[in-house]
């Protein structure tokens, strides 16, 4: 069978100081993700190497890396498609590496709490017998925000975050403008403070390599233009009328 | 002791991040006690994630004739009236609270035109029932359900000054060990995956949802979590297991590429109006209703295609047989040489439905096919075959509190590692529902159980010295096996031996491999050191793997009938003097006991849901002529 050789970042912190790159030689099967591929590593040629990975569907988000020099799902990324090879992979960038190809990403945890990600209503009901209505269409206006699967891509991608990781970052804004626009949710002022922060979505120099990198079209960069134009119009309005009729 | 082992107290200690565990420690953290999450992968990445169809919950809002009973009546259609009656109730009861709650922490569903939930249909299930969004439910879930646990530390942030304060998450942690004060739950000692640092949570009360056995086969829609964690624990604390003999092969798992076998394909395919074909284009499932489902099936396929937009005047299609039904029915066709090239049959929705529609029903379906098999589903029939799913045994626990029976106190279990609500076969959808509904009541009693307590339950120093020297003895023994290996023969053994189609003489020959392996691993070698390394928590995973694995291959041995997910070559039918019985598992010593148990009897006013001409195809002479006494006492 064909071969196609993995180079693959290796750091180990307790015994080595700098990281360093290892090469296998893999079966080149048509059917191989770059994940099968290190599977096969693990299993049959090195035990030592560490990565994340768990449902092997593209829904978990667990195995991000850099496959030659892009942020991607190694259960989605094909070797035929890097043939005939080397296939670099490393770690997620813009991330504290803990080990090999396992990143830290506690960061976006959070993050993601600050932009409140759940709805926020004046009155809730702690034990509800029916549903709140939500029309198909007044659904479809966040749904594809909601598709995100916190696999950390577009951090990955991102300039900004890349230089300045106090940066909100795309995930984390997108998430905010699902709920922003769900019509079930009455907390969008709330959420305003961080988002019009200078680590908001002020921040965001529009590149749009995040929405290039999500693996599942939520389309993060299309999110926080969205959320610009609120946190323009309520600055305007904070500008020109006291707090208590905005 | 040389060893360092950072300790950590609370009232309750979850072990499972899915839906069943991140339910109970929100329910148990209202509840005002202080919470930790186990979570074995990261936070938000567990196994429930990758659920796609839905969560069924009566609501009625697609078809108002669905309500509670009619759910009842299907779940324990579909378990063979194998299911612990009480909890088919209160899960039919509960979870359209469950969903509705779910839907004010900020869960999105799928909605009708007048802006309701939206419910689809699914194998089993009478009516509309499965709440869904497109065909990434879980991702749905989970993601909620961890947002609501960020709000609640956002509140002890507020009120505290502290995220941590009331509810913590350990993730990439591994419990390997409960510790007991004589009977009672003291604590939780395991490692963390990253540093392979011990860590040891004492605690009063335990809630186990660590999901299900899948890994122990090949052929699974599992990932590697998946290695009966908790069922083992439980064994090992003196609780007990019960029907573990009933595994549910999905019907429909990817078989191509090879590297993907196994993965997942939604029940909703059908649901929505795919067909399963043979390779001679028959639509096989018209030969394979049984009897006890004839009259709620059609019979042609111009019957089965009406019923998609007039369910009231047709009876629905034979490709929404409960899973077990249509899983047998693939392994024939297969077996009788009109199976796919690579191995299943045809799953077409290409000549059902427009591919616009396709692409908004199915959406990850489509993505899953076009970026895995590179096969367009909108323009080419899939290939798929059964797959090993989910565990309808686990712990036996009390159906309203969800505690553990056997000996132990202070342990309780939901989700996929619980038993008893879904009898002999789960049907799809009642997932979900359950993690809910149990997650809550686990969380619950949990929580009360911790407060009844006068004095705490203590670690004894002897017993964390024992857990140690069993977690370190893989990484300080030479020359053993590598734990890959071993994990691949027991693969085989229970894909050969004890899979879908069974007999006694490979029962008994697994049970003869089952007890080769265990001595084996007994002496497993992992290279490496403590940091990160999986071939050590593979090593001690194993051993989880192999007791569960002897418990299922013990009871399938012993129950001498077929029913649901447990079918015997030598005993093809349904008994109705088994459906009385419980196999019920516990350790002693070492060794898995199997006892016989009653099946706890249908209250008067359940069973009254159903006509006496059902009941007969379940129930023995003697029951049935209860039954007949009750009706003319109703007279």
């Amino acid at each position: 069978m064909k071969e196609i050789t993995l180079r693959v970042f290796r750091y180990r912190p307790e015994t080595e100081a700098e990281p360093t790159f290892q090469e296998y030689a893999v079966p080149l099967r048509d059917d191989w993700a770059v994940l099968d591929a290190l599977n096969y590593v693990k299993e049959e040629i090195d035990p030592t190497l560490s990565y994340r990975w768990s449902c092997r569907m593209g829904i978990c988000g667990s195995c991000g890396m850099t496959v030659n020099g892009d942020p991607k799902l190694s259960c989605g990324t094909f070797l035929v498609d890097h043939a005939p090879g080397p296939i670099t992979v490393e770690p997620l960038r813009n991330f504290p590496v803990i080990r090999d190809l396992v990143i830290e990403m506690t960061d976006f945890m959070q993050k993601l709490g600050a932009v409140q990600p759940w709805i926020i209503r004046d009155e809730s009901d702690d034990d509800p017998h029916t549903e709140l209505l939500q029309t198909p269409s007044e659904m479809d206006d966040y749904k594809r925000y909601s598709m995100c699967i916190n696999c950390m891509l577009c951090y990955s991608a991102c300039p900004v975050y890349g230089l300045d990781s106090k940066f909100i970052g795309p995930a984390a804004i997108a998430l905010a403008q699902r709920y922003n626009l769900d019509s079930r949710d009455e907390g969008q002022e709330e959420r305003l403070d961080v988002l019009s922060d200078d680590e908001g979505v002020w921040g965001c120099t529009f590149v749009g390599e995040c929405t290039r990198a999500c693996p599942k079209g939520v389309d993060p960069a299309g999110a926080i233009q969205r959320a610009k134009l609120i946190a323009a119009n309520e600055a305007v309005k904070a500008f020109l009328l006291p707090r208590w009729v905005r | 002791m040389a060893t360092r082992i950072e300790r950590h107290h609370y009232d309750v200690v979850v072990i499972g991040a899915g839906g069943a565990g991140l339910r109970a420690a929100i329910e148990a953290r209202l509840a005002g006690k202080k919470t930790a999450i186990i979570s074995k992968s990261l936070f938000g990445k567990a196994h429930t994630v990758m659920a796609e169809g839905g969560a069924a919950a009566a609501m009625g809002n697609v078809n108002s004739r669905d309500n509670w009973m009619v759910h009842y009546r299907d779940t324990m259609r579909g378990g063979k009236f194998l299911n612990n009656f009480r909890m088919a109730e209160l899960h039919a009861k509960e979870s359209p609270s469950r969903i509705w709650e779910l839907e004010t922490y900020g869960a999105l569903f799928d909605r009708t035109k007048d802006g309701k939930i939206s419910q689809r249909n699914f194998g089993g299930h009478e009516y509309p029932r499965l709440a869904h969004v497109g065909d990434r439910t879980g991702l749905e879930l989970i993601r909620t359900l961890q947002q609501k646990i960020v709000s609640l530390q956002q509140e002890d942030k507020r009120e505290f000054g502290d995220y941590e304060a009331r509810i913590r998450v350990f993730q990439e942690t591994t419990i390997t060990e409960l510790l007991l004060d004589g009977n009672k739950v003291a604590g939780a000692f395991g490692y963390y995956r990253e540093s392979g640092e011990f860590v040891l949570f004492e605690a009063p009360a335990i809630v186990l949802a660590t999901g299900g056995v899948g890994k122990s086969y090949k052929v699974t829609s599992n990932s590697w979590e998946y290695t009966g964690d908790g069922h083992a624990l439980a064994l090992r604390s003196g609780a007990t297991l019960i029907n573990m003999e009933f595994l549910q092969f999905h019907p429909t798992g990817m078989v191509w590429p090879p590297s993907v076998k196994g993965i997942l394909v939604t029940e909703s395919v059908r649901g929505d109006g795919g067909v399963l074909k043979n390779s001679t284009g028959k639509r096989f499932m018209f030969d394979y209703v049984p009897d006890v489902f004839r009259k709620q099936y059609a019979e042609t396929e111009e019957e089965a295609d009406r019923w998609y937009t007039d369910p009231d005047n047709n009876r629905r299609p034979p490709e929404l047989l409960p899973r077990d039904e249509v899983a047998r029915a693939i392994n024939s066709e297969v077996k009788a040489g009109r199976g796919s090239p690579a191995g299943g049959v045809f799953l077409d929705v290409s000549t059902r439905m427009s591919a616009d529609v396709i692409r908004k029903r199915l959406p990850s379906m489509y993505h899953q096919f076009k970026e895995l098999a590179d096969v367009d589903i909108t323009k080419q029939a899939m290939e798929v075959g059964p797959t090993c799913h989910y565990v309808m045994g686990g712990v036996e626990v009390d159906p309203d509190t969800a505690a553990a029976a056997g000996t132990v106190q202070g342990l309780f279990a939901a989700g996929e590692v619980s038993g008893g609500m879904h009898g002999s076969n789960r049907l799809g959808g009642n997932s979900l529902s359950d993690l809910l509904v149990f997650g809550k009541r686990a969380g619950e009693h949990a929580a009360s159980y911790a407060d009844a307590l006068t004095a705490r339950p203590k670690v004894s120093t002897r017993d964390l010295e024992t857990a140690v020297e069993t977690a370190l003895a893989p990484l300080e023994r030479d020359g053993g096996e590598n734990p890959y290996t071993l994990q691949q023969e027991l693969q085989t053994v229970m894909g050969d031996l004890v899979g879908i189609i069974r007999r006694k003489g490979e029962l008994e020959d697994s049970l003869v491999r089952l007890a080769e392996l265990r001595d084996r691993v007994a002496k497993v070698s992992a290279t490496g050191g403590r940091k990160y390394n999986p071939g050590w928590h593979l090593a001690l995973d194993l051993r989880n793997m192999l007791v569960v694995s002897e418990c299922t291959a013990k009871a399938a041995l012993e129950r001498e009938e077929s029913r649901g997910g447990h079918t015997r070559e030598d005993f093809p039918t349904m008994r109705p003097d088994w459906r009385r019985v419980n196999l019920v598992c516990s350790l002693d010593g070492d060794k898995v006991r199997l006892e016989h148990k009653p099946v706890p009897r249908m209250r008067a006013e359940l069973i009254q849901l159903f006509d006496r001409a059902e009941l007969a195809k379940y129930l023995t002479d003697e029951e049935l002529a209860e039954f007949d006494a009750l009706a003319e006492e109703a007279k």
